[in-house]
């Protein structure tokens, strides 16, 4: 067995018997037990739960009764999504000893097609607060570097599926959240269309605004999850109603004759990148265009619009979930938590309703630029990976997100390792598409991860306990 | 950046949220509070009275 898999090529040789989904959980154990001193990617590992999934998996398999590509597969859960009889913490104070009755829909649904569960993963403190060192459990470190930040809030699913702790996991986006972490820790994420995955049963931030959806190693491993979180859910307002289609079947068509648009203001003026960065999308248009796509530009209002949009309405909408705890258990918060969330209480209630205006203007405005477009371009981080100490308490609110206009218009968005900065950390790009255009979104991205082929390269972390 | 409205201002504020903040505490907040104040500017830039919120009202609730 490879030291470290994918899910396409876990699942591969699980269907011809070639792997044990025993084996294949133990190795994934092992590194646990190796690595999470370090990384502190876990909040609550579940070897038993684990390896009982495993056991069930191989049985199944034995007897013909496979559940699909991943069954036998190791995954872990973001810590905020509830999982019925495990606790469930939020990564906070509040919620230290919270054991839900009743699990999310996505982990439901992910237990169903066969999932190994690994257990839970290290989130910022309610997907907004971090990284923390005031908090009950630490924050989790970059296994490209164990001193530098691992991005958030997904950080723990980032970290582990980095480090091939896990070959998948959960994240949750709000501004970023699944699309920062996977950018810092150098794999895929992709936070799909608004509505497309059931949130029933992930512990709320922003109403309007969250998105749950996947982090793995590569963008087929993510087209694999997300085929079994997607799909309507009467327990969620927000869901769709409408078919799923196959995320994986075209994965290999190419991209010849897409037309890829960039907003190249977003990167290079209003939220100007590192080198490396910028020369990871210069790249991946010369591959797209290479590979027989049209491309052109594009111009949005400013970033700063659609940041000051976005933030104000996360702000007050995360405040008015956490207001009675604000006030009666204000010090039980980590300190960047309560500090950032505090702000929302000065937002009234005419600001928030503008921001809902605006939404809508942006929202009109990203159609109409995407009319003779497939795809968009973009940068998905500024640069590298910080040094975990060095990341400012107003990160958020100092410098305009490029991740969250896609969550304010409900887009979807993905990132994907473009390559290595000068610190040998990984950079990304970010490619977005038209709302319920996960397909094709995914096949773009297939195709320059397969074109730029730097799946091979693992963090030494991984591969100096693994060998 | 320095914040626009007063310290005594931003009391009153703080007062009205009913948060339990520390001397220590609300000065962090005062000087952050720059940030908020630009972000409130920019999504109060003119717009035609009818422009509509991009949430509206659905009747069939789900």
């Amino acid at each position: 067995m490879d030291p470290i898999l994918t899910i396409a090529e876990a699942s591969r040789q699980i269907a011809a018997k070639q792997l044990s989904p025993v084996e294949l959980t133990q190795a994934c154990l092992d590194r646990v037990k190796r690595l999470d001193d370090t990384l502190h990617a876990f909040i609550l590992p579940t070897q038993e739960r684990a390896m009982a999934d495993a056991r069930a998996a191989e049985a199944r398999i034995m007897a013909g009764l496979s559940r699909g590509p991943l069954d036998g597969i190791p995954i872990g859960h973001k810590d905020i999504y509830n999982t019925a009889g495990i606790r469930t913490t939020g990564h906070s104070r509040l919620l230290e000893h919270n054991v839900p009755e009743r699990e999310a829909t996505v982990v439901r649904k992910w237990a169903e097609a066969g999932t190994v569960m690994m257990g839970k993963l290290a989130t910022h403190e309610f997907a907004m607060g971090g990284p923390s060192f005031d908090v009950p459990w630490p924050p989790p470190r970059n296994p490209w570097n164990p001193e530098h930040f691992t991005g958030g809030s997904s950080s723990g699913t980032g970290a582990a599926v980095a480090s091939g702790m896990i070959l998948g996991g959960t994240g949750s986006d709000t501004g970023g959240s699944i699309r920062g972490p996977a950018a810092l820790c150098g794999i895929a994420g992709i936070k799909p269309t608004y509505g497309l995955v059931s949130r029933a049963g992930v512990l709320p931030l922003s109403f309007s605004l969250d998105h749950a959806g996947p982090l793995a190693w590569t963008v087929e491993d993510c087209a694999l999850l997300l085929q079994a979180m997607a799909g309507h859910d009467p327990t969620d307002p927000a869901s769709a109603d409408r078919l799923v289609p196959d995320f994986t079947a075209d994965l290999g068509k190419g991209v010849k004759g897409l037309r890829v648009g960039v907003v190249r203001h977003f990167f290079e003026t209003d939220s100007p990148v590192s080198p490396a960065t910028f020369a990871g999308i210069s790249h991946s248009l010369e591959v797209f265009e290479h590979l027989g796509a049209e491309i052109s530009e594009v111009k949005l209002s400013p970033l700063d619009d659609y940041h000051a949009c976005g933030w104000l309405i996360l702000t007050s909408e995360a405040y008015a979930i956490h207001e009675p705890w604000m006030k009666t258990r204000f010090n039980d918060y980590g300190e960047l938590f309560r500090d950032r969330l505090a702000l929302g209480g000065f937002i009234r209630a005419t600001d928030y309703v503008q921001a809902l205006r605006r939404r809508r203007e942006l929202c009109l405005e990203l159609k109409a630029a995407m009319a003779g477009l497939d795809i968009l371009v973009s940068a998905s981080q500024v640069a590298e990976a910080p040094r975990i100490t060095e990341v400012p308490k107003w990160a958020t609110l100092e410098k305009p997100s490029l991740t969250i206009p896609f969550n304010l218009t409900g887009y979807p968005a993905m990132s994907v390792c473009s390559g290595f900065g000068a610190g040998g950390l990984p950079v990304c790009v970010q490619l977005i598409a038209k709302p319920f255009a996960e397909p094709l979104l995914l096949t773009a991205a297939h195709s320059y991860e397969t074109a730029v082929a730097n799946r091979k390269r693992r963090p030494a972390i991984a591969m100096q306990e693994a060998a | 950046m320095k914040t626009c409205i007063s310290e005594a201002e931003f009391e009153v504020m703080v007062a009205q949220t009913g948060l339990p903040l520390s001397a220590e505490q609300k000065r962090t907040l005062y000087d952050a509070y720059w940030m908020l104040e630009a972000m409130i500017a920019r999504v109060n830039k003119p717009m035609p009275p009818a422009a509509e919120p991009a949430h509206i009202f659905i009747p069939e609730v789900r």
